[in-house]
């Protein structure tokens, strides 16, 4: 409970407080918000395994969103950045996908 | 959340070993499946599935340090989100997290898409120029036509006619004034520089006729009686000498014992109008 109200809290404090995205980190936000998306549907799939670690979950979620922009970093300096970000987006929607999947059959059971 | 591994007294080795950290990572729905269905079906005492795990997890809320990292994270996540669908909606700010070669690359698609229309401005604008001049070339050979128009009506007796003048009146008290009289003052006066003439209301004109009708004269099949009434337009000042000069129009007419008084005018209305026949025979051969 107290984490979803964690994830209102902050898209509310986001849109309200509207800060202005440093320039240097501006390309890697949205791969590492989509990084982010994956680890907490993946951790949301553990919870209702009842396997849920908030160990695994923390280091899942940063390494996640590190590993994400520092491809993206690496893409830009090699010069396939767009093309590197389009795919790091397709493995995590995948994986996101699954995710869902799982989630779903727990919790309609179908 | 993470007590709940000790509640499952019965799991297959590979759901409470250590492997379990990887299994969040690694998405194998599959076999977790097919395990939970077994285990709700074997296990003799009430399995936890996982809609009822996750209303525990929301209900009532318990104060734990995962529950505050998670949250943590969480809020990290709903931030970064909300920051970037917001920096992405703004319009304005369409480009701001565009790459360098993507910049360039829309940069070139907008010269190229400018240079298209600069072309295709210029060639309308040539378009509108030539339209313009045919227009204006229309118009002034309308204005032109128009013009001709006036004038040739006034030589074919089609239209009215004004301007300076004079007014010549032939008192035939006797009935001496024969046509051919009327026809030389007619022609002295066309010699003279006449442009528009009618007598008696009848306008003259390049195929007028004069005949004798007994007492009387007819021009173009009209009879007409004295006093003979002249409305000429032209040059005043050429008109009355012409007229006037010895052994002319006027000399011959009083010979006649007719009287004759010319007047200059100003302003004289030649209104007396011809309709314009098509000829019957002769035709245009300039064309």
């Amino acid at each position: 409970m107290i984490a979803v109200l964690g994830l209102v809290v902050g898209v509310v404090a986001g849109l309200l407080v509207r800060p202005e995205v440093p320039a240097v980190v501006e390309p890697y936000l949205p791969i590492a918000v989509v990084a982010a998306l994956d680890a907490v549907f993946g951790g949301l799939r553990a919870m209702l395994d009842g396997i849920f670690d908030d160990k695994v979950f923390v280091v899942s979620f940063l390494s996640n969103v590190v590993v994400a922009a520092l491809i993206v970093f690496l893409g830009d300096k090699l010069g396939v950045g767009a093309q590197l970000s389009t795919g790091v987006v397709v493995v995590l929607g995948i994986r996101i996908f699954s995710n869902a999947a799982a989630i779903r059959r727990h919790v309609f059971r179908a | 959340m993470s007590d709940q591994d000790a509640t499952r007294p019965d799991e297959t080795p590979r759901d409470e070993t250590p492997t379990t950290r990887l299994r969040k990572e690694l998405p194998q729905e599959v076999p977790a499946a097919a395990s939970r269905a077994e285990r709700d079906e074997e296990s003799g005492e009430p399995a936890l599935t996982g809609r009822q795990r996750l209303v525990q997890g929301l209900w009532p809320p318990r104060v734990s340090r995962a529950q505050l990292i998670v949250a943590l994270l969480l809020f990290g996540l709903g931030f970064g989100l909300a920051v970037q669908v917001a920096s992405n909606s703004d319009s304005g700010n369409a480009l701001r997290g565009a790459r360098q070669e993507d910049l360039v690359r829309i940069l070139d698609e907008l010269d190229d898409r400018s240079q298209r229309l600069e072309d295709e401005k210029q060639g309308l604008e040539k378009q509108r120029q030539e339209l313009e001049n045919s227009s204006d070339q229309a118009e002034e050979a309308r204005r032109q036509t128009v013009e001709k128009e006036r004038q040739l009506g006034i030589l074919a007796g089609t239209v009215a006619a004004e301007g300076p003048g004079i007014t010549m009146t032939i008192e035939d008290t006797k009935g001496t004034v024969e046509a051919n009289m009327l026809l030389d003052a007619i022609q002295e006066l066309r010699a003279a520089g006449a442009e528009a003439i009618q007598v008696n209301g009848v306008r003259v004109v390049a195929g007028t006729y004069l005949t004798e009708s007994g007492k009387s004269v007819s021009v173009d099949g009209n009879k007409i009686n004295a006093p003979y009434r002249f409305k000429v337009i032209g040059k005043p000042q050429d008109l009355e000498p012409a007229l006037n000069i010895p052994g002319g129009v006027v000399q011959t007419l009083e010979k006649e014992q007719a009287t004759v008084s010319v007047e200059r005018s100003a302003k004289i209305v030649v209104d007396a109008l011809r309709a314009a026949e098509q000829p019957d025979y002769a035709r245009s051969s300039s064309q």
